[in-house]
């Protein structure tokens, strides 16, 4: 899924607007400059799932009061609201922990520092078929909207039928597209009026899900909002209901100015019993977007008044860092954010898999994270797998013979250079003028490419122009600064989208900013979509390094992180991996 | 020029010069632009401006020598790894403030995240500035007295046209113009980083200049008509002076104190104008300057306040320097005021 920062955050780290983000990573991390400290190896997010965890109410937390209302303060403003559309970490967040239901859930599991999979208004995580091409979801009884009326397994069926509609929410995540039955020609029930769409068939409360390829991982799809249950008729206008989405959740829109506030009530409608994984412990919330930065941090610094009751959306921006850390390190949340950022060299235009090589020996990682703002270890951990800590079946490696992670090595570069007889390479990568950050982290990285014997030359683009020049596949730039985060733990939300042959000319670029194409990784990726569920995960982990081994068409800069700032009031929130964002559904305040 | 020319202008002033000195030495007389000097000299103002200008004009010209000299790491970026200088994005203690004590190496410490030398920064910031300012001015007092000149002179439509022209200029906006004409820079020399950064520079100036020659052209024209209808112009057209001749042999000399005030307050003001711009992220970015250094001062005042304060101290320093020394000059050239 997409990052909720705005662009002018996201140059920062030289032009990483990340196309689409999710559901993984490592576990909570440690600050430090110690950066592999900062993942739990094997400890991923999200992979684990109870579900036997299918009754209500969610289990009562040690100590925590009732009462006072959350401050949420953020640097970005909120993009669509539709359910069907929340595809940033921000609004899957907001809606997913607090507002709209959806078939399954993540719940924060404080023990291993994980978020686990467990039911929310289906009775279990789905039951599929023997080849994942049909899932079987029972809905649970006695669920209201905020308005009383009650939810019902056709409501379900109309959200999932919504999440096709690509002409009216453009920004949703396309996974129905991708692997419902007609999905590719389903155009949803705006679109297709009367039309009916023969993949989804309820039954009573029960809805059945057809797939046209296996789909082991419906279950985690199942959590996004786009997966919950919508009311038919003019209350679910896709031009209004972004504007007050109903709630199922136990708390409810009351005023919404996009890009600037919102504010959440309790809703009264909302049942416990009915609800396994979620809490009511406080009044309500009051979020503030489109607050600068510095602001932000010295609110939160001073951690006075209404500060004691305030999380925050961002990390704690690096000038700041090492005061916070020293005043207030018990009030920083440290974690992960599931993403790699990596660099793209085009496989079209830089063939060598040597000079590929020896961009990885010459890029400077560390000045990099530094002249960008990030923090070393904190935010910006150097990794070598193309998936990042979390997903199962990864194991550590380097695809680079005497390459330690983030070092660089302007030496080895030229040799390997030289082998391959192109000195003087040149490469031209993007970089923001008006950005002073994305102009010290050009400056940082020609300085390193010129001395590993490239020839380096810096495209000039401006903070608005960056990303569209990016995902254009003629645009005179042969190297693609970016990265890709998981919409669940799995290699299945990696290799697809970032390594599979894109038709260029229909679907641009897409995730494939590497413009890599090799027939032999399509194969290998179809196959291992084909394969057992269990034999899975250590394909993946395979195919990572076979990839990586064979054609070297990208390299890792290094993983996300966060230390977001919570005021001294707030209990229970941690970082919950699979978004980078705050776990609010335990949240509590000490009155 | 002669004398009897310089009197028109001198003779109505009530300063004008002692016929005969304390020595009992006879002056004959004295150029407008003679007697300001000597004013100025007088005046402590003047004098003090001009050294705090002349040392930060003296530090700039030399940036280069002094960052050698100094052994300070202008190197953009240092030979070494940044990051061997950091810690969580600030200066390590040894190297200087905001965590540890001052030290020499550094005198104005380093720069966070990019580990550059503050000072030579600096230094660099200045030349970067005074060579706008300088260019901005020379280029638009030409263009403004030369249109000036030329429409006060000419009568008629030329003139009409002319004003109307100016009009034109001083109503645009020229912040809008600013903003609009740096993406169009950028976009265009986007592969070609040498020729941007020449380009930002002198796209710049023109932006200034556009934007700086119209106050200046209005000032000479109203002056020069003035002017056109005096004896010595008349009586040079009768007996068959070319007007060229006229214009820059007869009436420039004439201009020469509204031109030299009009220099002296815009220099001050294409400083902060340049800084301004930078400090906006539309002025120049590929090289260090002034309003650059500010913008990212601020991002770390709280922790790192001599980040901040060392450019916009140097920027205040400046442009006081400039707008007092330029109120001076005024003052020295304005024969209506008395010292």
């Amino acid at each position: 899924m997409r990052l909720n920062k705005p662009i002018v955050a996201v140059s920062t780290v030289a032009l990483l607007a990340l196309a689409a983000c999710g559901g993984s990573g490592g576990g909570g991390g440690t600050p430090g400059g110690q950066p592999t400290d900062t993942f739990k190896e094997g400890g991923g997010s999200g992979q684990g799932t109870d579900p036997t965890r299918n009754e209500g109410p969610a289990p009562e937390i040690e100590g925590a009061q009732e009462g006072g209302t959350v401050k949420v303060i953020s640097v970005a403003g909120l993009n669509s609201m539709d359910p069907s559309e929340a595809y940033y970490t921000n609004t899957i967040a907001i809606l997913q922990q607090l507002v709209t239901r959806s078939l399954t859930q993540f719940v924060y599991d404080e023990e291993s520092g994980d978020v686990i999979l467990i039911p929310d208004l289906a009775t279990d995580l789905g039951t599929p078929n023997e080849d994942f091409t049909e899932w079987e979801f029972t809905i649970r009884p006695g669920v209201r909207y905020e308005n009383g009326q009650e939810v019902t397994a056709d409501d379900v069926a109309f959200g999932i039928k919504r999440s096709f509609d690509r002409a009216s929410f453009p920004e949703g995540a396309a996974y129905s597209n991708d692997y419902f039955v007609d999905g590719d020609t389903y155009e949803g029930p705006y679109k297709n009026k009367g039309d009916d769409y023969k993949g989804i068939v309820v039954d009573g409360d029960t809805l059945t899900l057809k797939m046209r390829k296996p789909f082991p991982d419906m279950a985690y799809w199942g959590s996004f909002p786009a997966i919950g249950p919508i009311p038919e008729g003019d209350a679910s206008d896709p031009a209004k209901y972004s504007q007050h989405p109903w709630a199922t959740g136990p708390y409810m829109f009351d005023e919404y100015t996009p890009e600037k506030s919102l504010t959440l009530v309790k809703n009264p409608e909302w049942d416990a019993a009915t609800d396994p994984g979620r809490h009511q412990y406080v009044d309500g919330y009051e979020m503030q977007f489109d607050v600068a930065t510095p602001k932000i941090d010295q609110i939160m610094l001073q951690d006075e008044g209404e500060a004691k009751n305030t999380v925050s959306f961002d990390s704690v921006s690096a000038p700041n860092y090492l005061q916070f850390k020293q005043d207030a390190s018990d009030r920083l949340l440290f974690g992960s954010e599931p993403c790699t950022f990596m660099w793209y060299p085009d496989y079209r235009q830089i063939k060598d898999i040597n000079v590929r090589k020896a961009l990885a020996y010459a890029y400077p990682y560390k000045d990099a994270y530094a002249a960008s703002g990030a923090i070393e270890g904190v935010t910006r951990i150097p990794g070598t797998n193309i998936m990042p800590p979390g997903i199962p079946g990864r194991e550590e490696f380097n695809p680079l013979p005497d390459h330690e992670k983030g070092a660089t090595d302007a030496a080895k570069a030229k040799e390997l250079l030289t082998e391959a007889d192109a000195l003087g390479f040149e490469i031209k990568f993007l970089y923001a003028t008006d950005d002073t950050a994305s102009v010290d982290t050009q400056k940082v990285i020609s300085a390193a490419l010129e001395e590993a014997g490239f020839k380096a030359t810096p495209v000039a683009s401006t903070i608005a122009d960056s990303s569209t020049t990016r995902a254009d596949p003629s645009a005179d730039i042969n190297v693609r600064s970016g990265g890709w985060c998981s919409d669940w733990p799995s290699g299945g939300s990696w290799f697809p989208p970032v390594f599979e042959t894109t038709d260029l000319d229909k679907e641009g670029l897409g995730a494939n900013y590497a413009v890599f194409s090799e027939p032999a990784v399509d194969k290998r990726i179809a196959e291992i979509q084909e394969l057992d569920l269990k034999e899975q995960p250590a394909a993946w982990n395979e195919l990572d390094q076979t990839i990586q081994a064979d054609y070297f068409p990208v390299f890792v800069t290094s993983y996300g992180g966060a230390a977001l700032m919570r005021g001294s009031n707030v209990n229970n929130a941690f970082i919950d991996p699979t978004f980078g964002m705050p776990t609010m559904k335990d949240m509590w305040l000490t009155q | 020029m002669t004398v009897a020319e310089l009197e028109v202008l001198g003779s109505g002033g009530p300063e004008a010069p002692p016929a005969v000195d304390e020595s009992g030495k006879k002056i004959t007389g004295r150029s407008p632009t003679r007697i300001a000097f000597d004013r100025l000299r007088k005046d402590k103002v003047a004098v003090i401006c001009s050294t705090a200008v002349l040392i930060l004009v003296i530090l700039g010209i030399l940036a280069p020598l002094i960052s050698n000299a100094l052994g300070l790491k202008y190197a953009d970026p240092p030979s070494t790894p940044a990051v061997e200088y950091l810690r969580f994005t600030y200066p390590k203690p040894e190297y200087g403030p905001p965590f540890g004590p001052f030290t020499w190496d550094h005198p104005l410490g380093l720069a966070p995240g990019t580990a550059h030398d503050n000072l030579a920064r600096l230094l660099y910031g200045i030349r970067t500035s005074f060579a706008v300012a300088l260019l901005a001015t020379v280029l638009s007092t030409v263009i403004g007295v030369s249109i000036g000149l030329v429409a006060g002179f000419a009568r008629g439509a030329l003139d009409k046209l002319i004003s109307f022209v100016i009009d034109v200029f001083l109503s645009f906006p020229f912040l809008l113009g600013a903003l609009a004409i740096a993406p169009i820079i950028t976009s265009r020399f986007a592969t070609q980083p040498e020729i941007l950064a020449k380009a930002q520079f002198f796209s710049l100036i023109g932006v200034l200049v556009i934007f700086g020659w119209m106050g200046l052209a209005r000032l000479i024209r109203g002056q020069v008509l003035s002017l056109r209808e005096r004896e010595f112009v008349q009586a040079a057209q009768v007996i068959g002076v070319p007007t060229r001749r006229i214009l820059f042999k007869e009436l420039l000399p004439n201009l020469v104190a509204p031109i030299v005030v009009t220099i002296s307050l815009s220099l001050p003001g294409f400083v902060a104008a340049e800084a301004g711009l930078a400090f906006l992220g539309v002025g120049l970015t590929g090289i260090p300057s002034l309003g650059q250094s500010i913008l990212r001062g601020t991002q770390y005042y709280d922790q790192y306040p001599l980040y901040l304060w060392a450019p916009v101290v140097t920027v205040a320093i400046l442009v006081m320097a400039l707008n007092l020394l330029g109120d001076s000059v005024r003052d020295a050239f304005d024969p209506s005021t008395r010292q």
